[in-house]
């Protein structure tokens, strides 16, 4: 199983060693590829989307790159993150990479409320996501039309980027406290496959759209995907936190 | 130019090594002008081979001229003494000097290969032979075979100063064994041998012939390489800021100059970056385009 150098870097320095770890948001399973190679005792790899859960088993559990020992430690959970099936105070280790880029802000607090609940005492948070585009990047553009026809077809916004310092805030709120922050990506490489990936969101989003929406939308999704080929641009973040419990989670040098 | 300690060999090579074989490709009037091209950069470590066509020889004219300004490496294909002497006596005619200063084995592809070369009567006793009696310089050995077999001949080659070997954001992103050269980077540092980078600049292979006949292509390399300046200069950056000792230009001669010109401006790829070029090259072997996040 790869592991991107991303994922690494932002478990590097995490004690995932033999802890119970919740992968939040678990997309095709790097983060969870990730703890499994950092020696997590277990991995809840929870999501809400049926097409994830069967890549993640595919990759972690069923295929070629899977190892029947790293298989034997890996749960995948189909369920809300706003409600997961897992006990209080159950997880050592919390990971949400490039989760929050697709939860409405709306859903934010419930999702971090839900996350504590699970958390143990002097649990691990990692949090890792894109800072807003710069107003000059043509990536922009085209989130800006996935976002439209996202929103016409009553579906919500597709992409939101919060800041880093937006996210610390929200979790911070719900008394994690704030360990560090790394760069993962600056810039962020945007390749084709991004690029084409993200103009056929765009696409499926406008379909139910009325005809001239519809094909307005889709002009531009493929113009701006045309002409941009590749870029690189932005800044990916991650951000660790503590919860409370044995201390070990309060801010140093604030305090006397 | 920045150079760097090559290992234990006392001399600092430049960060960029001229790849000779580019000359191949050039007539001789050319090639001198390259060799000039390359020197005004600022360049101090080239390395040729016999087996790249008639490169050695139109080096020779320029070489013979800057002897004093060139560390040069060369190298043999050949596993037994007798064809080693005899192709280390060869270079040395068609390329009219004296002394090679880095003499490598070419090409290590077995493990086969590597029980030749340090058998009694293998080819590393023709090298040391020549060391004694002052033709070579320092021992080395190039690869872009499996990384195992490369942390083999180094555990085995007590004497050897530098070893040249792949190293790209494609084989980085990859974390089987089979492109692990980062493990040989590592082992090297720890024996403090110095290391030169190959495929550097490599983008893929190419489409098969039925696709693209191989007269078809564009370059000279038997790999697609980058050949955008950015491209250049980004690859450049990213094997440079790896902890190794120098980078060498891809083959075809039409690439030499973006080359130098990324050498000549080199400054250094912080880790976030790295990770952007490792992370840019991840999926570029996955036609599927449904990856949204990195």
């Amino acid at each position: 199983m790869d592991v991107p150098e991303t994922v690494r870097t932002a478990l590097d320095d995490r004690p995932v060693e033999g802890a119970v770890c919740l992968e939040a948001g678990a997309g095709v399973g790097n983060t969870t590829a990730g703890l499994l190679e950092g020696g997590a005792s277990r991995v809840y790899a929870v999501t809400n989307d049926t097409e994830h859960a069967s890549a993640v088993r595919e990759r972690v559990v069923l295929g070629e790159q899977a190892r029947t020992e790293a298989s034997d430690r890996v749960a995948t959970v189909e369920a809300d993150l706003r409600a997961t099936p897992l006990p209080d105070e159950s997880v050592d280790v919390v990971t949400a990479h490039g989760l929050f880029n697709v939860v409405p802000t709306a859903i934010l607090p419930e999702i971090a409320a839900e996350l504590t609940r699970v958390a143990a005492p002097g649990a691990h948070l990692v949090v890792d996501d894109y800072d807003p585009l710069p107003d000059d990047a043509a990536m922009g553009d085209l989130f800006a039309v996935e976002n439209a026809a996202a929103e016409l077809a009553g579906e919500g916004p597709a992409l939101t980027f919060y800041p880093a310092r937006m996210l610390r805030r929200l979790f911070e709120g719900y008394g994690w406290a704030f360990d560090r922050e790394r760069t993962l990506l600056d810039p962020v490489p945007w390749t084709e496959n991004h690029v084409a990936a993200h103009a056929e969101v765009a696409r499926e989003s406008a379909e139910p759209l009325q005809k001239g929406l519809r094909e307005s939308l889709i002009a531009r999704a493929d113009k701006i995907a045309a002409e941009t080929g590749t870029e690189s641009a932005g800044r990916m973040y991650s951000l660790a936190f503590r919860f409370g419990g044995d201390g070990k989670g309060e801010p140093t040098g604030n305090r006397q | 130019m920045e150079t760097r300690p090559l290992g234990e060999t006392g001399h600092d090579s430049t960060v960029m090594t001229f790849g000779a074989i580019a000359l191949n490709w050039l007539e001789q009037e050319g090639a001198n002008q390259m060799v000039e091209a390359v020197l005004d950069a600022g360049v101090n470590h080239f390395d040729v081979a016999p087996t790249y066509g008639d490169a050695e020889l139109k080096l020779g004219p320029k070489l013979r001229q800057h002897r004093e300004e060139i560390f040069l490496g060369c190298k043999t294909g050949e596993r037994d003494y007798e064809g080693a002497r005899h192709r280390l006596e060869r270079s040395l005619n068609r390329l009219g000097v004296d002394t090679i200063d880095l003499y490598q084995v070419h090409g290590l592809e077995t493990q086969d290969e590597l029980d030749r070369i340090t058998s009694d009567g293998g080819a590393l006793d023709a090298f040391r032979e020549a060391r004694d009696a002052g033709t070579v310089e320092h021992l080395g050995l190039t690869s872009h075979g499996d990384p195992d077999l490369i942390l083999d001949a180094i555990d085995r080659i007590d004497d050897l100063e530098t070893v040249m070997f792949p190293l790209n954001p494609v084989v980085v992103a990859k974390d089987d064994t089979e492109h692990d050269y980062e493990a040989v980077l590592e082992r090297a540092n720890e024996e403090n041998i110095g290391t030169l980078i190959i495929k550097a600049f490599a983008r893929a292979p190419w489409p098969d012939t039925d696709e693209l006949p191989e007269e078809d292509r564009p370059y000279a390399n038997w790999y697609h390489p980058v050949d955008r300046p950015d491209e250049i200069r980004e690859r450049f950056e990213f094997a440079a800021s790896q902890d190794v000792t120098s980078v060498i230009n891809p083959g075809d001669p039409k690439l030499v100059s973006m080359v130098l010109d990324a050498a000549e401006r080199f400054e250094g790829m912080d880790e976030a970056a790295q990770r952007s070029v490792v992370e840019g090259a991840r999926h570029e072997d996955s036609p599927v385009p449904q990856q949204l996040h990195h």
